[in-house]
């Protein structure tokens, strides 16, 4: 290190590391709960549920098309692609964009979203930098360049300070993220309290938007069905099972069920 | 999923036949019946999901009396829910009163159209009923829907198989192949299909397809019986040129050596296994192939 250890009072740890932490992890499991009663149903039209399918059944056909034999391959790509009747050439659904503005219930779930996501984070971020303000907390353990200094030291007025010493407001953020897994391991695998999950949902919500994208969702399966082509995966099956012996071990042991016929 | 403490080896077996699908009716009944009288304020939560799998085990082997307490004690806690409204169809399609056990589940789709185990439950009340036509039928309308539905997929080339209708029943199991390409049983199956329909094509296909499954699976005794058997048809058959005559003679041969294997190993030569020994290799050689 450039410059000797800071020695910081045994006092910080027990009065500012550990109430961030806990008031953290409290927040979440309230989070979780609070977003539990706040769950509206979503309801899907039967078109939705179909078109889903069919587009997964494509794309399988797309994949795992070479396990079956040719002739039905075609027969199926013809049904999904053929000029005149084919099933994403003709279907077109109805397309209503689901804007905030128009959709209401969008704009009830966007509204609690923030409510229980953001409100929470920034009001008690705010807090936390108003009472434990004035002192270092803790060090990150890799170097910084001092760009990081005015977001990672709101309230020290230091201008020497290496910028690995941060405040206790980046000590909360710290925690927000750091204590995602917690929240796994306590709450089970779906928990309210995953921040960055949401955040990342509401990223890539734009990209599921499906009922927006039924019509180019199909007309890229379309595209897509069209390029692809039959390589059989059986062409030479006898000669690659009968290049050696079969495996017969443990057929006859007492234990197995009598499931192999 | 959260933590679930198994203090009972009991609800243990239960859970664990429920994630697998068992349906050992009988055991279910045995073990969920004494949990449900005995234990029941330990359990917790775990209760109703106890109760709704020993109910439809009870409809199994015929205890009216056990169902009919199960669905009470879940309709008190559970009193809109169309689980438990699709619960209560069941038993009455069990008493046979198909009727009012349609109306139940009609009831069910007019709340909420996308229900699909309402009506997978109307078709296999026409398949009790044996109307066998109406169901395919009606299953046909229901997988245009949802085509992603693997259980009636397979519900459909079974129903196929009984009306003799081979092609389509091959159908229904390439979309299962496709979906499910490691599982050997599903490919077993359809070459058994192609190999029942006939014709030298299809008899190269079953061939094929038998293959495919001894690959995905070594042990498949009846897949490998199926390979020797189709090979053997199509080196018989007077249609065929020298080379694929030749070729499918070489399968066939490799077929009964693996069989011949199989069977020592079975029993390690005890005394009734040389018996079994003898006959297959008896009834493979009966099978000439000139």
């Amino acid at each position: 290190m450039a410059e000797p250890e800071l020695l910081l009072d045994s006092n910080i740890r027990l009065w500012v590391v550990l109430p961030i932490v806990f008031i953290t992890f409290l927040v979440g499991v309230i989070r979780h709960y609070v977003s539990i009663l706040l769950q509206s149903d979503k309801k899907l039209t039967l078109e939705q549920v179909s078109d889903s399918q069919v587009l997964i059944r494509s794309r399988i056909l797309r994949e795992n098309g070479k396990y079956i034999p040719k002739q039905s391959f075609l027969m199926r790509k013809f049904y999904f692609n053929n000029q005149e009747d084919g099933f994403f050439k003709n279907t077109k659904r109805k397309v209503v964009p689901p804007s905030p503005m128009t959709d209401p219930s969008m704009l009830t779930d966007m509204m609690k979203g923030n409510v229980t996501n953001v409100l929470p984070m920034i009001l008690i971020g705010g807090w936390i930098n108003w009472t434990f303000s004035g002192f270092v907390t803790t060090k990150v353990p890799f170097p910084l360049t001092l760009r990081f200094k005015p977001m990672l030291q709101q309230g020290i007025e230091l201008l020497s300070l290496d910028a690995s010493w941060v405040s206790s407001a980046s000590w909360y953020f710290l925690n927000v993220f750091g204590l995602r897994s917690m929240y796994s391991l306590i709450l089970g695998q779906d928990n309210g309290a995953d921040q960055s999950r949401i955040m990342q949902e509401q990223m890539s919500g734009a990209a599921m938007a499906m009922p927006a994208d039924t019509n180019k969702a199909f007309k890229a399966e379309w595209e897509a069905l069209e390029l692809t082509d039959h390589q059989w995966a059986l062409e030479n099956i006898e000669e690659e099972l009968m290049s050696r012996e079969l495996d017969l071990d443990g057929m006859f042991s007492k234990e197995l069920p009598m499931g192999i016929f | 999923m959260s933590f679930l403490y198994c203090l009972n080896p009991e609800k243990h077996k239960l859970r664990k036949w429920r994630e697998d699908n068992h349906r050992n009716s009988e055991q279910i009944v045995d073990v969920g019946e004494e949990l449900i009288n005995e234990h029941a304020s330990k359990l917790g939560d775990d209760i109703w999901i106890i109760y709704e799998q020993v109910m439809i085990a009870a409809l199994d082997c015929s205890r009216d009396d056990l169902a009919w307490t199960c669905l009470q004690e879940l309709k008190r806690q559970f009193p809109g829910s169309q689980r438990v409204k699709r619960l209560a169809g069941m038993r009455l399609e069990a008493l046979e009163k198909y009727e009012d056990a349609n109306k139940q589940y009609d009831s069910i789709l007019q709340d909420d159209p996308t229900n699909t185990a309402a009506r997978k439950r109307k078709i296999s009340i026409l398949k009790a009923q044996g109307k066998s036509a109406e169901a395919i039928r009606e299953l046909n309308e229901y997988l245009e829907q949802f085509v992603g539905d693997q259980e009636a997929w397979h519900e459909l080339s079974e129903l196929y198989i009984n009306e003799h209708d081979y092609g389509k029943a091959a159908f229904c199991l390439e979309e299962l192949m496709m979906t499910n390409p490691h599982n050997h049983l599903y490919c077993e199956q359809y070459a058994e299909v192609k190999y029942t329909q006939g014709g030298l094509e299809n008899l190269e296909l079953s061939r094929k397809y038998f293959a495919q499954a001894l690959k995905l699976n070594n042990r498949n005794m009846r897949a490998l019986f199926g390979l020797y058997m189709s090979a053997s048809h199509i080196a018989a058959s007077p249609k065929v040129n020298a080379t694929v005559k030749k070729a499918n003679v070489k399968y066939a041969t490799w077929a009964t050596n693996q069989i011949n294997r199989a069977y020592q190993l079975a029993g390690r030569g005890t005394k009734e296994n040389k018996c079994s020994v003898k006959a297959v290799e008896e009834m493979l050689e009966s099978i000439t192939m000139s």
